[in-house]
């Protein structure tokens, strides 16, 4: 649904895009993760067809985005700095997003206003920033896109909203197969909700993959051994170690079979395998060579 | 019914299997029951549809469940099922674990004998029924 190819852009020689490429299935929850300045929201204007790429392709729905009008009226947004035109309620931007949005939906428009309680007749300048959040919310899904772009967009609400707003997300990729996007730092809420995963750093995608492939290809193990007894770390790929006391730590890459096998053969003490979070994958894979940080986490 | 903890560490659509196995083991889903579709569990759990098909084709191929183009899913027949030997083992191991501690705890053998005999006496009334 979403295809990026080797995307580069600069702004005044700064190489924001490094030959990036991204890709979204269709009906898919894509989580798109990096550190700050990692490139994350201009890939995001790409695909909305506000900025245009050096070079590479973009395409939504199989086409180039930029000032297209027909793939753009499918395509709904939130950023993470929310703009409204301050002198209008949220009625009058929907008569406004009714027009520019040939799907637009009344009778779902009128359901959500009823459910996250709104007063549609005040100025949204007059809104607090979650109530902002919760109107553009509103505004995106009542023009049923066809892909949804969402930057860091649950941050602000409070849990019932958050539930109200993922149940709404849910519901339209389970009933019509809307692609998702989203970027956020909550990391933990991302595992909950997304299929697939892009982890991007220095303007580059370092690894794109289904979540839970990703979560089951690296584990992290504590173990205590009886005294004399040595790791058997024949053929595995460690990634990670480090010794407390008498417990050591590992960080591996493989099937889970295959370490759990090797390790019982050594005969621990105590053994725990446990599957790394998606927070634990993201420190370690743009954490470099940064040992400290690493040892924050693990 | 359904218990999916989001601060787990085990993945959810594992957690979507096991829960359905424990149903299915556990006799409240019956032999050709047909199971919510994957639009409603999602909806129902707000959870990604995309995870939910992932736990039936899971469940599919551990023959837990069988489909039947444009009807559905529904619970397989307990023979249906497949090549269990792998978690065999593994509960094998998992009992050895309880026995361990259940010994060091110092709790009597024949308590613990009592226990496999009720389950065992508990399944076979089940299956006679």
């Amino acid at each position: 649904m979403i295809r990026v190819n080797n995307v580069t852009k600069s702004f005044d020689g700064f190489p924001a895009l490094n030959g990036l490429s991204l890709h979204v299935k269709k009906g898919s929850i894509y989580g798109l993760v990096g550190v700050n300045g990692s490139g994350k929201t201009t890939i995001i204007k790409h695909l909305i067809g506000v900025y245009k790429q050096d070079e590479g392709e973009v395409l939504v729905s199989g086409e180039a985005i930029y000032d297209n009008v027909s793939v753009k009226e499918k395509t709904a947004y939130i950023s993470d700095d929310l703009y409204f035109f301050g002198m209008y309620s949220l009625k009058g931007s929907a008569l406004y997003y009714k027009k520019l949005y040939p799907n637009w939906n009344d009778e779902r428009y009128a359901q959500m206003v009823h459910q996250f309680g709104l007063n549609e007749k005040v100025k949204l300048s007059k809104f607090s920033k979650g109530m902002q959040k919760q109107a553009a919310f509103i505004l995106a899904m009542s023009s049923m896109p066809e892909v949804l772009i969402l930057d860091e967009p649950i941050d602000g609400l409070d849990p019932l909203i958050r539930r109200l707003v993922i149940k709404y997300i849910v519901e339209d990729v389970a009933e019509r197969e809307m692609t998702v996007l989203v970027s956020s730092h909550n990391l933990k809420e991302m595992e909950d909700l997304c299929d697939s995963i892009g982890i991007i750093n220095k303007g580059k995608m370092l690894i794109e993959r289904d979540l839970d492939d990703l979560k089951s290809d690296v584990h992290k193990i504590q173990v205590v051994f009886p005294e004399g007894e040595e790791a058997p770390l024949d053929g595995l790929e460690v990634l990670y170690r480090e010794k407390r006391g008498s417990v050591e730590l590992f960080i591996i890459r493989g099937e889970r079979e295959k370490i759990e096998n090797n390790f019982k053969k050594s005969r621990p003490i105590v053994f725990d395998l446990l599957p790394l979070t998606l927070e634990e994958i993201f420190v370690y894979e743009t954490g470099g060579e940064n040992d400290e940080l690493k040892e924050i986490l693990f | 019914m359904f218990r999916i903890d989001l601060k787990s560490r085990k993945a959810i659509y594992e957690q979507v299997v096991d829960n359905f196995k424990e149903m299915i083991i556990s006799g409240i889903l019956k032999p050709d029951e047909k199971v919510p579709s994957v639009r409603e569990l999602a909806k129902e759990l707000t959870i990604n549809p995309n995870t939910i098909q992932k736990a039936y084709r899971e469940l599919e191929s551990r023959g837990y469940f069988y489909s039947v183009s444009g009807l559905g899913n529904f619970v397989a027949a307990p023979s249906d099922k497949q090549d269990n030997s792998a978690r065999i083992n593994e509960l094998k191991d998992t009992l050895k674990t309880a026995l361990n501690e259940l010994m060091y705890l110092e709790c009597p053998k024949e308590e613990i004998m009592e226990i496999l005999k009720d389950t065992a006496l508990m399944r076979e009334g089940e299956t006679e029924r």
